[in-house]
């Protein structure tokens, strides 16, 4: 977060970078398609290293197919993507290599129901990066602490709280030390009373110097911890700006007509 | 003045207070099943006396006066001995039907989820045919139009020196020991330890240095090495004998019997039908997002299926085919139309002899039924360890 | 914005091919060997059904596959019969078609129109295996009758369609009414020449599996309330009573309907030997028709109990008016499987010498002019009978399931 522009600035396109510490996603000229649909159209994004980018847009608008391309979760059908100096190409190598490299929380956390807790922020450390087990339980353990939730480890996530499975979710991708995290809507399936414990560990990952890439409504966080907010709308890039920016001063119509619906 | 509002003590007249209907309604219920099964005793009895037919199992010590083929059971052994030779033949035909049923099912079910779009719907095209047939007309056909059909034994001749199929009996190649088939057993038994071992010893070295434990091809090497190591040492008495024709007879290898083979094979056809809709839907049951997770975590597409996908799609499974494996070992039945001399077939025939028909069903109906329970029994044990934990 | 172009136009034949069968070298080596296998079976299939398979075994014997031993005399009380229930399936599908319009209409989303020829032709293509059947069962026979019969019963069906649209909302009553009653008016109409304990082939089938369906639906809601029951004792006797039948096999109750079941009964009243083995049938079915329901019961929420009673509801009201309707909604497909296995497991009356599809298919093998060696083409032809009846059963359970599955969520 160092180095935040002025609460006035406004970027001239998503690829001019908040900070100084050199590019660690670079989208160039990406498309999407599925079938006849054009989920993405040609997007040029470039992400710093340790910079937070909150990406808002309605929903249909390509921001959960944008993250999702940059793990392979989907392919993309033009251009190039390239994560920390490795382009994302057909090569197994590459992707799996890219992989480990970001983690990704997802909107229905999607852990592990038959694997507890422990186990679930283990098992890619121990089968992916061959990490001896007791290693893997410390650093696991380590995770849990941080996320506040130490005391939940041999539970099983049908035994937590929605706020709580979706903080073993944030450890579970934390345990691959990656060097970027994807969110992809973390706070949509949660009850309102939790949405607050995720978004402080968001947040509190953020100070750390994580570099992140957040899909999220939620304009509070994006106003306290992003260096940029990306507005999206019909697989486009519409505007990007600070969350100040968003909130005083949006120049185009649907990113007006947006923000009145959900402000 | 009296209240309006009736208080919990004054008791409510008998016909509106709810614990006394409650048992008014179970002694009735009761009391018309005793009823109706004491006018089905009493109907027994009275037919019984008048058809001079006896309802005890005295039957059962007397000679069966029929002969089993592919057994050595002779006329002259009571029936109690023929329905454990039936008993035995039911549980051959239902357990080598269950494991071959298993496998063939387990493999469609897989190809019809392929991306192949060839071969998904080849598969969907068998499970669609032999799922909407009944298995009777599966059986009959099997048996008829295809082992009855095979060579005479004069014309008869092996397929590669392993196969031999005959109207009489089809013969396949099989293992032969000498004299020391108990040493055999424990070699085998030892080398099942040593893969065992194998297995739970890479596991050890995963836990303490991170490196893979490939435990399935560690225990493989292990089993191969201690069985080959163990019948060195007994002078290598494990052999193979070929089915061969002898005159009117096929000798070495085994020999199916023509009846056997066309209730295995049909069991097999009909029951992997189902089961590959059982595997496909419980691994299409999986939530799309568990795999997405697994990958976004890098895991490898094998380690996908094997860590994340498989162990809950069994879960779903293994309930609804175990409900399969009841369903063909009692299908096994169906033996009676093409003369397979299982526990129903047996029954049928030694009732035509002259045992009587009631306690000879009933003990039938016993049987069968101590079969299911076991099954279920292992189903519920198998069901219980799968469970997944909520809340 | 940059001009965006189409990675590949997926229109492409040639693409799809890539995209579906050689993706990778291992995709494509198990294209290659499925499609060899595959053509080993079709070349096969198509040898045999038009070269090597001898059908005058079916042709000669079709009356005996469709309607056993039924008098020459009277087929014309077939015919009455098949034509008066296709005029009735057509009436009551017509009074549905009404309602379900005006219902649709009420709420504000009028269905689109369609001619009657692009409906004829819809359900022509959604039930082809029918109309392939029906089409070479009449290029099997050797006269024009067929071929009439078949018109009348279609034309019927269309005319009962055509009426029912056009009733009023008072004449709903028949939807439910007439099924009832045609059993009672056509059963003795085709009694009066042939006894149904001498029917025999695929009429015989159909008879055994409707009437058996017909008797076990009630028995099985009776089981199934049972074994919910918050009473202990009606409990056991349900759960014994379902158990004890789904674990003995269906081929030891019929072997016993006919040699044993007649010891449990006063001789007097023992009935003919299809209404015994129809009550092994019903018995057998309804056990398993209980567990469906019972599943259907335990997936409506306990809510909707709950609210039921804080409405003051008697435990009889809130079980037939709020929870067995939705119960029974949801198990609508579990219950048309059961029927399906039902229709086929009619065939094991072959063990006790029923002239049924299957037994004729065994006898006419037996005939001077035939031998073992037609017993392919005897029963492919009556597995073809049931396969058509099953998997038309089935493929419209899948779509009933998909329309009621649309207003649930």
């Amino acid at each position: 977060m160092s180095d935040t522009p002025g609460t006035d600035a406004v970027f001239a396109d998503a690829t001019q970078v908040a900070g100084t510490g050199g590019v660690m996603i670079e989208l160039d000229g990406v498309d999407k398609f599925f079938d006849d649909f054009q989920a993405l159209k040609d997007i040029n994004l470039k992400v710093g290293k340790q910079e937070v980018v909150v990406v808002i847009g309605p929903s249909g608008s390509g921001k959960s197919t944008m993250i999702r391309c940059i793990n392979r979760l989907e392919k993309h059908d033009n251009g190039r993507i390239v994560v920390d100096g490795t382009e994302l190409s057909d090569d197994i190598r590459n992707i799996q290599a890219i992989r480990r490299e970001t983690g990704m929380v997802f909107q229905s956390f999607n852990l592990f129901p038959h694997l507890s807790v422990l186990e679930n922020i283990t098992i890619a450390p121990r089968q992916v990066r061959n990490m001896p087990r007791a290693e893997a339980e410390a650093q696991a353990q380590e995770l849990l602490t941080r996320v506040k939730i130490p005391e939940q480890a041999n539970k099983y996530p049908g035994q937590l709280s929605g706020g709580q499975q979706q903080r073993v979710a944030i450890a579970r991708a934390l345990a691959m030390k990656p060097k970027v995290m994807l969110f992809d809507e973390p706070t949509s399936a949660l009850d309102p009373e939790m949405i607050g414990e995720v978004l402080d560990t968001m947040q509190s990952l953020a100070e750390e110097g994580m570099t992140m890439i957040c899909v999220t409504h939620e304009m509070g966080f994006a106003r306290n911890v992003a260096d940029r907010v990306l507005f999206m709308a019909d697989g486009e890039v519409v505007e990007v700006g600070t969350a100040e920016h968003f909130f005083t001063d949006p120049q185009e119509e649907r990113t007006k007509l947006f923000l009145s619906q959900i402000l | 003045m009296t209240s309006a509002t009736t208080t919990a003590d004054q008791r409510p007249p008998l016909w509106r207070d709810v614990r006394f209907l409650r048992v008014v309604l179970q002694v009735a219920a009761v009391a018309v099943v005793v009823a109706f099964g004491l006018w089905l005793w009493g109907n027994l009895q009275d037919n019984a006396e008048t058809t001079n037919i006896p309802l005890g199992f005295d039957y059962l010590d007397q000679p069966a006066d029929l002969t089993i083929p592919g057994s050595d059971f002779n006329q002259s052994q009571p029936v109690s001995d023929a329905i454990i030779v039936g008993l035995g033949n039911t549980v051959r035909v239902a357990g080598a039907g269950v494991v071959l049923a298993t496998i063939l099912g387990t493999l469609i079910g897989i190809a019809r989820l392929s991306t192949n779009w060839l071969l998904s719907n080849l598969a969907r095209a068998y499970v669609e045919v032999f799922r909407n047939i009944p298995l009777l007309i599966i059986v009959v056909f099997s048996y008829s139009a295809i082992f009855l059909r095979f060579p005479r034994l004069e014309d008869a001749r092996t397929y590669g020196g392993v196969f031999l199929p005959s109207v009489r009996g089809t013969g396949t190649v099989w293992i032969t020991t000498d004299d020391r088939g108990g040493a055999i057993a424990v070699v085998v038994l030892v080398a099942v330890v040593a893969a065992w071992a194998a297995a739970r010893w890479r596991r050890g070295v995963q836990d303490r240095t991170g490196s893979p434990a490939h435990g399935f091809w560690f225990g493989i090497a292990a089993f191969l090495l201690a069985a080959v190591a163990g019948l060195a040492a007994l002078g290598f008495p494990l052999g193979y004998s070929t089915p061969e024709l002898d005159g009117r007879r096929i000798v070495g290898g085994i020999t199916m019997l023509p009846e056997y083979a066309a209730l295995l094979f049909a069991l097999v056809v009909y029951t992997a039908s189902h089961i590959a809709e059982i595997v496909r839907g419980s691994i299409q049951a999986v939530p799309k997002g568990q795999n997405e997770a697994a990958t976004a975590l890098a895991l490898s597409s094998g380690q996908r299926m094997r860590l994340i996908v498989l162990p809950q799609a069994m879960r779903i499974a293994v309930p609804a085919i175990g409900n399969q494996y009841l369903n063909l070992t009692k299908n096994s039945s169906l033996a009676v139309a093409i003369s397979f001399f299982e526990l129903t077939k047996v029954t049928q025939v030694s009732i035509a002899n002259r045992a009587p028909a009631v306690p000879s069903y009933v003990l039938l109906l016993a049987i069968y039924l101590t079969l299911s329970l076991i099954l279920s029994s292992v189903v519920n044990v198998a069901n219980r360890r799968l469970a997944l934990v909520e809340r | 914005m940059t001009a965006t172009t189409r990675p590949t136009p997926t229109a492409s034949r040639a693409a799809w091919a890539r995209k579906h069968l050689f993706r990778t070298p291992r995709d494509s080596v198990i294209t290659v060997i499925t499609a060899a296998v595959l053509f080993v079976i079709v070349w096969r299939t198509i040898r045999f059904v038009f070269f090597t398979g001898r059908w005058e075994i079916v042709r000669v014997n079709l009356g005996l596959y469709l309607y056993g031993r039924y008098p020459t005399d009277d087929l014309w009380r077939l015919v009455v019969t098949l034509v008066v229930i296709s005029a009735t399936a057509g009436l009551i599908a017509g009074i549905i078609a009404k309602r379900t319009r005006i219902a649709a209409q009420a709420a504000g989303t009028p269905l689109p129109g369609t001619s009657i020829v692009g409906r004829i032709v819809e359900l022509a293509f959604r039930l082809w295996p029918v109309v392939v059947l029906v089409a070479l069962l009449l290029l099997l026979s050797e006269t024009i009758t067929p071929t009439l019969v078949t018109l009348a019963t279609v034309a019927a069906a269309i005319a009962g369609r055509l009426v029912g649209a056009l009733l009023p909302k008072r004449a709903t009553f028949l939807a439910f009414v007439l099924p009832g009653v045609l059993p009672v008016v056509l059963l003795p109409f085709l009694t009066a020449a042939q006894g149904w304990d001498d029917w025999g082939g695929f009429m015989l089938t159909i008879f055994l599996a409707a009437v058996s369906m017909l008797a076990c639906f009630p028995l099985g809601l009776v089981l199934a309330l049972a074994r919910r029951s918050t009473l202990p004792a009606v409990r056991v006797i349900g759960v014994g009573v379902i158990e004890f039948f789904r674990g003995v096999p269906l081929v030891v109750l019929v072997l016993m309907s006919s040699v044993a079941l007649g010891f449990f009964l006063p001789q007097s009243i023992l009935p003919g030997k299809v209404v015994r083995v129809i009550v092994a049938f019903t018995i057998f079915t309804a056990a398993y028709v209980a567990e469906i329901v019972r599943g259907g019961l335990q997936s409506v929420p306990r809510g909707q109990t709950e609210a039921a009673q804080a409405l003051g509801m008697s435990p009889f009201r809130v079980t037939g008016w709020i929870v067995l309707p939705q119960a029974l909604r949801n198990v609508i497909p579990a219950l048309v499987g059961q029927f399906i296995s039902l229709f086929k497991d009619t065939t094991l009356v072959f063990v006790i010498g029923f002239l049924d599809v299957l037994s004729v298919a065994d006898a006419v093998t037996k005939q001077s002019q035939f031998d073992l060696a037609n017993f392919a083409e005897a029963t492919a032809f009556a597995s073809l009978l049931f396969w058509v009846g099953s998997y038309t059963l089935s493929r419209e359970s899948q779509r009933l399931e998909q329309r009621l599955g649309v207003g649930t969520r």
